[in-house]
């Protein structure tokens, strides 16, 4: 049964996460300057030698593509903060505090994901100013709590990967590798038709919740685009479970499984 | 005397070497990356490409992945000089017997034979993809690797000897990572560049990716219109320039 003190610990926790980011603003103008490199340099020209699509123009396709990329990559770095905290002893701490597991678990995939998101936000805007998207109020909101959804599906399935390997080498080469093959097996460059050209590409890449949510926000800014893709309610309920099931996985672990030390 | 200095220096190219089996699992994942690149862009991207600007996208990119390749192989030294400097394992080189020059000319060696291993896998595919080069082919195709090893290797160590901060050091790494990346005719032709970027289209043609896919585009005959010998004398400027600079820079953050 939780209680009103277990409300406080989680929100200790998030803000304990929140509080992290502060340390990150070198790191989010670097990346915010190689993101508008990204999009002036990369976007502009690619989408030059791209032929015409029915609907969309491959610039606006590709940028939201790239917003989905993004905080996919975010929402794993969190893994290597986290592999960071087994070398240094701090899950050790956080797991001798007087706090429900499942509360600090929660706290720390709520945290990750709203630090993921807080992170990516300026380069979303950046790209709704350059798409002139940036008045569509309902659909900004609606794509931030696709967004947030995503990022818990991801960070959990982080934290679980990172606690079930222990050990940060292998941690830095799985993620490293991971992050960019799947970015790749999804519809973030390419749209789903032109994928299934290619069977088992395509397959793949219905089932990688990459694909759902960047066609998702897709749809939500280019209503057109729902011709070139899946079922828009199919794809939320997709990473809502996919957040869901990862998360209650993850609370299992941390409650039954999780012992401190054998870090490797 | 030089004997034991040259055996020194390439014992520590031999160290570098032999450290970068032990990260076969991440080498793994950047072979596979690479040929997932050659196959999604040629499959796929091929698909959308608009083929009155490139006609075949795969034969295209090849060169690219060659220059990639070893771009990616010789950038990952600086990683392991960031940890070294950090963890302060420096203090254990500087207590080797081998002089600093020689040291550091075997670390720059050891990113020069990573690339070119690394580089070797991408060749074959290139020789499948393209057509065979000529002699002059060759010659110009093995200095462009060697030269574009150095020029990497060079530019992530004096990336990462910058600061000793972790998330700096990765940070610096792949910001400039990204804009060599981006900013190079590894994905576009030029003329595609002039029409998007106007003025500031020549900034590309600075970039050594660009120059080496220069050299490779035309060895592999796929653009016989380049001129490889400017591509030539620009990565030889940049070698000129970038390697004492690294050199320095490593030997002063040595300590």
């Amino acid at each position: 049964m939780y209680k009103k003190s277990d409300l406080r610990d989680l929100s200790n926790i998030i803000k304990w996460d929140l509080m992290k980011l502060k340390n990150q603003k070198i790191f989010l103008a670097m990346r915010l300057s190689w993101f508008i490199v990204q999009i002036t340099v990369f976007a502009r020209v690619i989408s030059l030698i791209v032929r015409g699509f029915t609907g969309f123009d491959y610039f606006e396709f590709y940028l939201l593509g790239i917003y989905s990329s993004l905080l996919y990559t975010s929402s794993i770095s969190r893994g290597y903060v986290l592999a960071d905290e087994f070398d240094s002893g701090i899950v050790e701490y956080h797991l001798s505090l007087p706090v429900k597991r499942s509360v600090l678990v929660i706290g720390r995939i709520l945290g990750s994901a709203i630090s993921a998101l807080l992170f990516t936000l300026p380069m979303m805007f950046v790209i709704l100013i350059i798409l002139k998207l940036i008045t569509m109020v309902l659909e900004i909101i609606v794509s931030i709590i696709t967004a947030f959804l995503f990022s818990i599906g991801v960070v959990s399935f982080v934290v679980l990967v990172v606690l079930r390997f222990k050990s940060g080498d292998a941690t830095d080469i799985f993620f490293g590798t991971i992050d960019a093959l799947l970015i790749r097996l999804s519809s973030v460059f390419y749209p789903l038709p032109i994928i299934a050209r290619i069977a088992p590409y395509y397959y793949v890449a219905l089932v990688n919740p990459i694909t759902h949510f960047s066609d998702f926000i897709r749809i939500i800014f280019i209503p057109e685009y729902v011709l070139y893709t899946l079922n828009p309610i199919g794809m939320v309920m997709y990473i809502l479970a996919l957040a869901i099931g990862l998360l209650v996985l993850l609370i299992d672990y941390y409650e039954k499984k999780l012992e401190a030390g054998s870090w490797k | 005397m030089i004997r034991e200095e040259i055996r020194a220096v390439l014992l520590v190219a031999y160290r570098d070497l032999a450290r970068f089996w032990r990260y076969r699992y991440w080498l793994f994942g950047q072979i596979v990356m690479n040929i997932a690149d050659i196959a999604i862009f040629g499959l796929i991207f091929r698909g959308i490409v608009n083929r009155e600007l490139i006609p075949d996208y795969l034969k295209f990119i090849t060169p690219g992945v060659l220059s990639l390749s070893i771009f990616i192989s010789s950038f990952s030294i600086g990683r392991e000089v960031g940890m070294e400097l950090r963890r302060e394992v420096t203090h254990y080189f500087l207590s080797l017997p081998i002089k600093r020059g020689g040291f550091v000319t075997g670390r720059l060696l050891g990113g020069l034979a990573r690339g070119f291993i690394y580089q070797t896998g991408f060749l074959i595919l290139a020789l499948i993809l393209l057509n065979p080069p000529s002699l002059m082919g060759w010659i110009l195709i093995i200095s462009t690797s060697i030269m574009l090893a150095l020029i990497m290797s060079s530019l992530s160590i004096s990336l990462t000897t910058i600061t000793r901060d972790f998330n700096l050091q990765a940070t610096i790494r792949s910001l400039v990572y990204n804009v060599l990346f981006f900013v190079s005719n590894i994905f576009y032709p030029k003329r595609v560049v002039e029409a998007r970027l106007g003025s500031a289209s020549f900034i590309v043609d600075y970039s050594p990716l660009t120059m080496a896919t220069n050299i490779y585009r035309w060895s592999f005959k796929y653009d016989l219109s380049i001129n490889p010998m400017i591509s030539f004398l620009g990565l030889a400027i940049w070698v000129i320039v970038i390697l004492p600079l690294a050199y320095k820079l490593y030997i002063r953050n040595l300590v």
